[in-house]
């Protein structure tokens, strides 16, 4: 063994294995650098992407930022409208229910005014029937009790009268009693 | 040595055809020799100085279509959404570049970046070639195969060099260090070329067949041990005392084959960093 690692220098450098060392090194050189544009074209791309990506990204974000605003705005006009809809259908009940109110009293002044009407009317008619009544009865009657007629038709109208005025004014002459 | 001796070396030789400890013929322990390094030649070529076609030659040729194949199928449809292929061949590339032409070079490694991918993974490729059974050499413990990268690397440094800075220039830079005073330099300048233009270069290339010859070695080591130790058949309580020697050799066989590995990486990892280093030196010039 001794005398073979003299023959043997571990430092030796046999050209043949230096040529294919360099063919080999040139030939994976070459490959890698045939396929490096494809790969870094990858990666360009990719970060290229990212990039646009992330810009896309903003993009959407501030449009939807945006229709979210005009939606809320839509939201508050809407609450806005359905309020005043409200107040205003309030407001027109409240004057139907006035006018509706006026009319029914107006109404029913009408009819009590009628009512007074009517009932002034029959009582003028039945005073005016009880007048005559009264006067042929009480003239009647006191005839029989006294005996004789009142022949005289001035002085019968005046009794009768008398006794009716008594009789308005509400105090019972004595003679009736 | 004299033919008595040799003869006596070929009798027990003969005689030990399996050698194990504590074996009848007292054969002893033959640790691996350098001749490891040295696979007889399948043909020759007849040319003086070549070692003809060997295991090495044969070696470089898988591992070229190794490498290439690695990097055609991996990068052939590189495609924005990396598939999982791709995804290990973008790991390899960031890891060369932010680990090694970066830091080193700068945004201006970024031209050279095939060429330190290329020289990561060839060497890897290389160095692995030590650990895959039936290959179990690795390719780089020939020095003729770090002397070629490291002597492109020392051409492409110079080129580099005269390109950025013209050839006084580069040679300035790199002979006179800055801020000297007048009187030293006579002393400075023979340093400085010995240093920079004949010992980097060469350190470049030994630094990496070294560890991975060394690094061979003590796996050969460890498996001759191992091998030798094993003699189950010693008789009585020797042959259990040889299995468990044996069992420990296996143990530290296996344990340096991971550090092996590491190691294997490491030192393409440290040649790439320090080939970018040179360029970057070359591209900014005076020091």
């Amino acid at each position: 063994m001794v005398e073979m690692a003299a023959e043997e220098n571990i430092l030796r450098i046999h050209w043949d294995e230096f040529t294919f060392g360099l063919i080999a090194f040139l030939l994976i050189l070459g490959v890698v650098t045939k396929l490096w544009p494809r790969f870094t074209k990858a990666l360009d791309e990719r970060a290229n992407q990212i990039e646009g990506g992330i810009e896309r990204a903003k993009k959407a974000e501030a449009e939807a930022e945006e229709i979210r605003q005009q939606y809320r705005d839509k939201l508050t006009e809407a609450h806005r409208a359905a309020g005043q809809e409200l107040e205003k259908a309030k407001e027109q009940g409240t004057v139907i229910i006035a006018e509706a109110r006026e009319e029914a009293q107006v109404e029913a002044r009408r009819i009590i005014d009628a009512a007074h009407a009517q009932i002034e009317a029959d009582r003028q008619h039945a005073m005016a029937q009880l007048r005559t009544e009264i006067g042929a009865l009480s003239t009647d009657l006191a005839s029989r009790i006294v005996g004789e007629s009142l022949g005289d038709s001035a002085t019968q109208g005046r009794v009768i009268d008398r006794f009716l005025d008594d009789l308005d004014r509400g105090d019972r002459p004595a003679e009736v009693r | 040595m004299s033919a008595d001796a040799r003869t006596i070396l070929a009798a027990a030789e003969e005689h030990c055809a399996d050698p194990h400890i504590f074996n009848e013929a007292g054969c002893t322990f033959q640790a691996p020799s350098v001749s490891l390094f040295f696979p007889t030649p399948w043909f020759s070529y007849d040319l003086p100085y070549t070692s003809g076609f060997t295991k090495y030659t044969a070696l470089l040729i898988v591992v070229v279509l190794l490498v290439s194949a690695f990097w055609y199928f991996t990068t052939r449809n590189a495609k924005v959404v990396p598939g999982r292929a791709q995804g290990v061949a973008e790991a390899l590339v960031g890891f060369v570049r932010d680990q090694m032409v970066r830091t080193t070079m700068g945004k201006a490694g970024e031209k050279y970046m095939p060429l330190m991918v290329t020289l990561f993974t060839f060497i890897l490729a290389m160095n692995v070639m030590g650990l895959i059974p039936g290959f179990q050499l690795p390719v780089t413990s020939n020095l003729a195969f770090p002397a070629v990268l490291a002597l492109s690397i020392y051409v492409l440094w110079n080129y580099v060099g005269v390109r950025e800075h013209g050839f006084a220039g580069h040679f300035k830079g790199k002979l006179v260090p800055s801020g000297a005073p007048k009187w030293i330099l006579p002393l400075l300048i023979p340093i400085e070329f010995i240093s920079n233009f004949v010992f980097r270069p060469l350190t470049h290339a030994i630094r990496l067949f070294a560890t991975m010859f060394a690094g061979h070695m003590l796996l050969a080591v460890f498996a001759a041990g191992g091998f030798y130790l094993f003699n189950p058949d010693a008789g009585g309580i020797w042959g259990g005392i040889s299995v468990g020697y044996s069992a420990i050799a296996l143990i530290g066989f296996l344990v340096f084959t991971a550090f092996e590995l590491f190691i294997m990486a490491l030192q393409a990892y440290v040649f790439v960093l320090l080939a970018s280093f040179y360029i970057g030196d070359a591209i900014e010039g005076a020091h």
